[in-house]
């Protein structure tokens, strides 16, 4: 009788992808000593590159903080601003964010554009809080030519 | 602003002020995403996690998507015009609204792109009210058989292939046989009717859809059609939505209780131009690389063509859609499924086309399901005999070159069919009154036109018409207005051709 199937070996296991990687990582990590991740860490990377998955090592990487910031209630938040800002705005633009997303740690990441012309542009995951001079005068010439 | 016509300037400016002072900041949150791949027009995008489907998407630049795939961590999109300046990395939003189209009374008469943008440089078109593209067909309870015909003017047709308000009507047949010239002929007869004609061309050659548009301007009847233009150049997402956006052009005057007449020329194009954004969005390919859900793509276009009841409005939807085949093949897999969902086809040969027999109907192959109730019934009563007439002729046809060897009633059956086939032969751009139809078919059957040369019938039938506009006009308008043949009716119509054969025999 012919074989239906390829009989499964090691090196016909099913795909794992970047993502579930990254969740077996934070598994074996969270709430452990740093004697004990360092162990961990060093064991991961042997089995990557046993399996040829050190190519991928970027995706795990970001996968990783994603669902570290998840877990641990951080939200990472980019804010686009004309000119530097000063501390008390960034103080308040974090409290703002905190009280939004009911997360204990905002980290901001502040660029510099001077295209907005002024206010601020505030950027979490895939939301987006336009609040610049720029996008104001485009509504306002949108309403003035319909 | 409008209202303002030579008003002073400080006017105007105080206006400005005034709108400016009442113009409100507002900020609100947005979805964004990235794109992460583009090329040919099918972008892959990260982000916009509430993304609904089929949901527009802003590229920016007065670029818009649809969203097609839900994926998880992505979204497949179909860019919906010029895709060249959009690059990876691009920022987009989502704008929590389904595709749509303006609709309107405002439309009519006018060359729109399948996003409803003018294209015939005359102005722009406002319109406030909006219509999903995408809609599901009205259900059974709206819902009544046809009742009223569609006069397409063209004799075959509506003698032997009758079309009714709400009905979807097959035209078939390889390239050049004139399925485009029926249905635009069909367009023309609706002048000063109460149809409302939409011709939905996609993929088609832009010269020809101008020529269209010339002829359809050139017989005043532009002034109750909407042209709806997805040209050859145009991107295949515009070939894909823009017979659903004629569709949606047509459900807002069938909503109105309006009845609308509209043609999808040509289907085959629109499942190409699916066929390519599917393979590109990777769904699996089936039989002729055509993914599996392409008799759901024509299935759920077509069955929003409806008769409603009068709970509903009593309005319609009549769909001429057109294939176009390879090599008369009427076995490949679109041309199957668009038979299988449609209430009937007329069905075009090249053959009887370069035989002179224009329009190049088929009358064996062709039918119409549910079209004969719709009929009028003086045009029942002379049409019942032509389809016999020249289903026997067609058998005998092979016997007529033994000539005399035939007995006299073979010879006069042949006789019949040549002058039927005559008769049923009509010129482009020449659609023809239903009382008119009514009277040279009564005048066939009956054998009035035995005795006439069959090369001299079409001359014969020219100056008949002729003679009944000048000298009989009580008798078509008695057709018209009973669209019956009573005896009463019959006695005068006979009358009429004996004194129109009398006249023509001295005249010759």
């Amino acid at each position: 009788m012919p074989l239906r199937y390829a009989p499964r070996d090691d090196n016909n296991i099913m795909k794992i992808t970047a993502a579930q990687y990254a969740k077996t990582l934070y598994e074996l990590t969270a709430e452990k000593s740093k004697n004990e991740i360092d162990k961990v860490i060093v064991n991961f990377v042997n089995i990557l590159s046993k399996s040829n998955q050190l190519k991928n090592s970027g995706k795990i990487i970001a996968n990783f903080s994603d669902i570290y910031n998840q877990e641990n209630g951080i939200i990472e938040a980019e804010i686009m601003s004309a000119r530097k800002l000063e501390s008390s705005q960034v103080h308040k633009v974090e409290s703002y964010l905190k009280n939004k997303y009911k997360v204990k740690e905002v980290v901001i990441n502040n660029r510099i554009d001077e295209k907005i012309k002024g206010g601020i542009v505030i950027k979490v995951s895939d939301e987006l809080l336009d609040a610049s001079v720029a996008r104001q005068l485009t509504n306002l010439k949108n309403k003035l030519s319909a | 602003m409008e209202k303002i016509n030579g008003a002073s300037k400080d006017y105007i400016i105080e206006q400005l002020k005034k709108q400016i002072e009442n113009f409100q900041v507002k900020t609100q949150t947005e979805k964004v995403g990235t794109v992460i791949e583009v090329g040919d027009g099918v972008a892959k995008i990260s982000g916009l996690s509430d993304c609904m489907a089929s949901e527009m998407i802003d590229f920016g630049n007065n670029i818009y998507g649809v969203a097609l795939n839900l994926e998880e961590g992505q979204i497949g999109a179909m860019i919906l015009g010029n895709f060249e300046n959009i690059k990876e990395g691009d920022t987009v939003k989502s704008t929590g609204k389904i595709l749509s189209v303006p609709v309107g009374e405002n439309i009519i008469g006018r060359v729109v792109s399948p996003l409803g943008e003018a294209l015939d440089g005359k102005g722009q078109i406002k319109s406030e009210k909006f219509y999903p593209v995408e809609k599901i067909a009205p259900g059974v309870i709206t819902r009544k058989s046809v009742s009223q015909p569609v006069q397409t003017g063209i004799k075959a047709i509506d003698s032997m292939i009758p079309i009714g308000r709400g009905q979807r009507e097959l035209i078939i047949g390889d390239r050049q046989v004139g399925k485009t010239a029926i249905a635009v002929d069909a367009i023309i007869n609706q002048k000063g009717q109460d149809l409302i004609c939409i011709y939905v061309a996609i993929g088609q050659k832009e010269s020809k859809i101008a020529r269209i548009v010339a002829e359809l301007e050139k017989h005043g009847a532009m002034e109750h059609t909407i042209v709806v233009v997805a040209g050859a150049s145009d991107p295949a997402s515009l070939s894909f939505i823009a017979p659903y956006a004629g569709c949606a052009m047509g459900e807002y005057f069938m909503d109105q209780g309006k009845d609308v007449l509209i043609i999808y020329d040509d289907l085959s194009k629109h499942a190409w131009a699916y066929r390519q954004i599917s393979l590109i969005l990777k769904r699996p390919p089936g039989r002729e690389a055509y993914p599996g859900d392409i008799f759901y793509l024509h299935s759920r276009l077509l069955e929003r063509s409806a008769r409603l009841n009068e709970d509903f409005g009593g309005g319609s939807i009549t769909a001429l859609p057109i294939i176009e085949t390879q090599a008369g093949d009427v076995s490949a897999y679109i041309p199957t499924n668009v038979i299988s969902i449609t209430d009937g086809q007329i069905y075009l040969e090249s053959d009887l086309f370069y035989k002179g027999v224009r329009p190049a109907i088929n009358a064996g192959l062709s039918v119409s399901r549910v079209g004969s109730s719709a009929q009028t019934k003086a045009m029942k009563k002379v049409a019942g005999k032509i389809r016999l007439d020249l289903a026997q002729f067609r058998e005998l046809e092979a016997f007529a070159q033994f000539g005399s060897d035939l007995d006299e009633k073979t010879r006069q059956q042949i006789e019949r069919g040549r002058r039927t086939v005559e008769v049923l032969k009509q010129d482009q751009y020449e659609p023809m009154s239903m009382e008119n139809q009514v009277a040279i078919l009564y005048a066939l059957t009956q054998g009035f036109l035995d005795d006439v040369a069959v090369e001299k019938i079409a001359v014969w039938e020219a100056d008949f018409h002729k003679y009944l506009k000048s000298s009989a006009k009580n008798v078509l308008n008695l057709i018209a207005k009973e669209k019956e043949l009573s005896e009463g009716v019959i006695k005068e119509l006979e009358s009429a051709i004996k004194n129109f054969k009398e006249i023509y025999q001295n005249g010759n």
